[in-house]
């Protein structure tokens, strides 16, 4: 019953005075939030829709608009070889990506949550990198990795490894990349770590109870419990592999060989380099498709592997109870 | 004359306005506030060269009381400022310019401006330089430098070596044979380096010497010119030498530049424009210069790289701009930009810089820039050129030349249709 009230508080104690408040109280939050309501229909609804629009056209920046129809959708698919292949080293990057940075956002966030002494600060100096701005990162990244002189390779070499040359290799230039990318996780190791917060201890506590191991209780106990963290994490990682291109573009211009050239960096060279604005924004709407499509997939599963605590309410009798029972037991 | 004496008269006037501040009556049509008027001028030079620019821009001013050149700086972000100022139609008043068949639509032709006004003396420019600048029969842009490639050598690591330094005539097998005897990996150091990215404009004329060309003439066909033997066999020389390693790859990702390692005497030949003349000789390199070595049997061939001054359409500013290139192309300005080469014969007699051994091969390399480069013949060249710089980079890692370009070929048939 009190859920009610907090959702309308004004339900019951407004209704008298409906009329005044429709005219003018109505429109007042509105207002509060009409900066951000303008910002959002100008600078990102806006362009949205335009780009939809441009991608009807053939519009280069100087010279003629001409309006052709779905001519750039069939060229891509039908007369672009490089389309192809981004969009395979873009797939390629994501199946490695998304699993990786999903374990080692939760394999830190599991390590931040033991009670151990400077786990505060471990915590700063995770997420620091998510804090850098992506153009320092690649900068920082073209050191380490560089053949000659990286610190990588040097490390390597410590171990009588002779490292590759990263970034001018193509074996090993998509690796490099992966790695890379993988130092931006802080803010999903963070939501992991809150994640990981939320669990109740009680339910360890019957799990060792129940002789359940620590790997036992991982999988059964840690893993069920924060899926719909997981599922969060999983879609923004998706999106975030399908999007990725300050590295490519900073940390190995696509190459060698074109081993690196994600999708996002082949529309970013249609519209900036050979300034087919219409064909580039062609582009993105096929990229926004395949994105909406793998988000509706995950979400579609979900219902399969996702545990909502909400969902165990009816429950809720059993587990007080046996938190009682806990307590007893000290 | 006519606009110059206009120019001086608008420059007075302006003068009086930002004299007494009151001039509200001659109130000039395009002044901005204070009476003074601002050209906007775009370069993609950067550090030294840059310096130098806006140095010039100081004299123009000087000379122009009332005016206020704004030197704008866009380095690798050239291309993108420049056609978003185009498309916004808000474009400098005044660029540098080298891609003539992507932006001609957008430039004032200044057929009418370099014919009347004597003061430009355009007979003084080396003619060769103004087929680049137009489209059609129009004018859209006056020479500003040019350069054309040569080959440097490290006199030091010649001499060390017991080598003869080379000379004009000399062929492709004596430069493998000689970068063969300078190559020592116990020491790291290689006899020529290659870069790992070409710009495929730089190589045409290592491949119009052999005889072959990226497009045909008319340019309509690259089928048998882009993946003819002649073309293949040149690229593959170089991919050849890196392969038996008396080159070594240079400016790739994370790599030092050709030049750096030129400069730490690493490699003993590098092949460039003028560009790195100034800091060879800076580095303390005692740097020798040879024209480009010929394929056995077959005349050299150079390729020119040319930076014109153009005027935008929708400059509000063109007599001014007009101005500006003149005095950017005097004779005082030109002494001021080494970086470049002279455009006017009358400087190069002056400063006797054909007869500097350092600077002749530029000037013979000159005499043999006479082929059109493949970007001036077919308006679609930056999407064949993307295929063909796919095919060239791969061959620098070791792919067949011949395989390469000829995927190249049927990767760019669709833009020729």
């Amino acid at each position: 019953m009190a859920r009610i009230n907090v959702l309308n508080p004004q339900r019951q104690t407004a209704a008298p005075k409906r009329l005044g408040r429709k005219r003018w109280g109505g429109a007042a939050p509105y207002l509060f939030i009409f900066p951000w309501i303008f910002g959002f229909l100008v600078f990102t609804l806006g362009p949205l829709l335009f780009s939809l629009v441009i991608s009807f056209f053939d519009w280069p920046i100087v010279g003629q608009v001409t309006f052709v129809g779905f001519d750039n959708y069939v060229e891509m698919f039908s007369d672009d070889p490089l389309f192809w292949k981004s969009l395979m080293i873009t797939l390629k990057f994501a199946a490695l990506f998304v699993p990786l940075n999903i374990i080692v956002a939760l394999g830190l966030a599991m390590l931040l949550n033991q009670k151990v002494k400077g786990s505060a600060f471990f915590r700063t100096a995770f997420y620091l990198p998510s804090v850098i701005s992506g153009v320092a990162l690649a900068m920082i990244w073209s050191w380490v990795y560089s053949g000659d002189y990286g610190i990588l390779n040097y490390f390597l070499s410590v171990f009588g490894i002779e490292g590759p040359d990263w970034l001018n290799d193509t074996k090993w230039s998509l690796v490099a990349m992966v790695i890379a990318s993988l130092w931006g996780q802080g803010s999903m190791m963070l939501i992991f770590l809150a994640g990981l917060k939320g669990i109740p201890k009680d339910l360890y506590e019957s799990a060792s109870i129940d002789g359940a191991g620590k790997i036992r209780q991982f999988f059964n106990v840690t893993v069920p419990m924060i899926t719909p963290t997981l599922l969060f994490n999983l879609i923004t990682s998706i999106i975030a592999a399908f999007q990725q291109l300050t590295l490519a573009l900073l940390l190995t211009g696509g190459g060698p060989l074109k081993s690196t050239f994600f999708y996002a960096m082949y529309m970013y060279e249609n519209a900036f380099k050979y300034f087919k604005m219409g064909y580039s924004a062609a582009n993105a709407w096929f990229m926004f498709l395949i994105v909406l499509t793998l988000t509706f997939l995950v979400f579609k599963s979900s219902e399969a592997w996702v545990f909502y605590e909400g969902e165990m309410k009816k429950a809720k009798p059993k587990h007080v109870k046996r938190r009682a029972a806990g307590r007893e037991g000290h | 004359m006519v606009i110059v004496s206009v120019m001086a008269l608008t420059a007075s006037m302006l003068a009086g306005c930002g004299g007494g501040g009151t001039g509200t009556a001659q109130e000039p049509d395009n002044g901005s506030q204070a009476g003074v008027t601002t050209l906007r001028f775009a370069t993609w030079d950067t550090g030294d060269a840059l310096k130098i620019e806006q140095d010039i821009a100081k004299k123009f001013e000087e000379s122009h009381p009332g005016t206020k050149v704004q030197v704008e700086a866009y380095a690798d972000g050239f291309d993108q400022k420049l056609a978003a100022g185009f498309g916004a139609a808000n474009p400098p008043d005044v660029m540098y310019m080298w891609d003539f068949p992507t932006y001609h639509q957008s430039l004032e032709p200044l057929d009418d401006y370099a014919s009347k006004d004597k003061d430009l003396n355009i007979d003084d420019f080396y003619q060769g330089l103004f087929n680049y600048g137009k489209i059609g029969d129009k004018l859209y842009g006056i020479p500003a430098g040019f350069t054309t490639r040569v080959v440097y050598y490290n006199k030091k690591l010649f001499d060390e070596a017991g080598i003869a330094y080379p000379n004009d005539g000399w062929t492709w097998t004596d430069f493998q044979d000689i970068a063969k005897r300078l190559t020592d990996p116990s020491k790291k150091q290689y006899g020529f380096g290659v870069r790992a990215e070409n710009d495929t404009y730089d190589l045409q004329g290592l491949v119009w010497s052999n005889g072959g060309s990226f497009i045909s003439e008319d340019g309509t066909t690259i089928e048998g010119y882009m993946n003819s033997k002649e073309t293949a066999e040149a690229i593959q020389m170089l991919g050849d030498m890196l392969k038996n390693g008396t080159a070594v790859l240079a400016g790739g990702k994370g790599q030092q530049s050709g030049e750096d390692i030129f400069k730490a005497g690493k490699i003993a030949m590098w092949e460039s424009g003028i560009w790195p003349l100034e800091s060879f000789r800076e580095a303390g390199i005692d740097v020798g210069t040879v024209e480009m070595p010929a394929f056995p049997g077959k005349p050299v061939k150079g390729v020119l790289a040319e930076s014109a001054l153009s005027i935008a359409k929708d400059s509000k500013h063109k007599d001014l701009a007009w101005e500006f290139i003149k005095f950017y192309v005097s004779d005082e300005a030109i002494k001021m930009r080494v970086a470049d080469l002279p455009v006017r014969a009358s400087v190069v007699n002056e400063l006797k810089k054909d007869q500097d051994p350092l600077y002749k091969p530029y000037y013979t390399m000159l005499e043999r820039s006479d082929n059109t480069p493949a970007f001036l013949l077919n308006p679609k060249w930056n999407e064949v050129n993307r295929q063909l710089s796919a095919a060239v980079e791969s061959v620098m890692f070791g792919s067949d030349a011949q395989e390469a370009l000829n995927q190249a070929v049927k990767d760019s048939e669709r833009y020729l249709k």
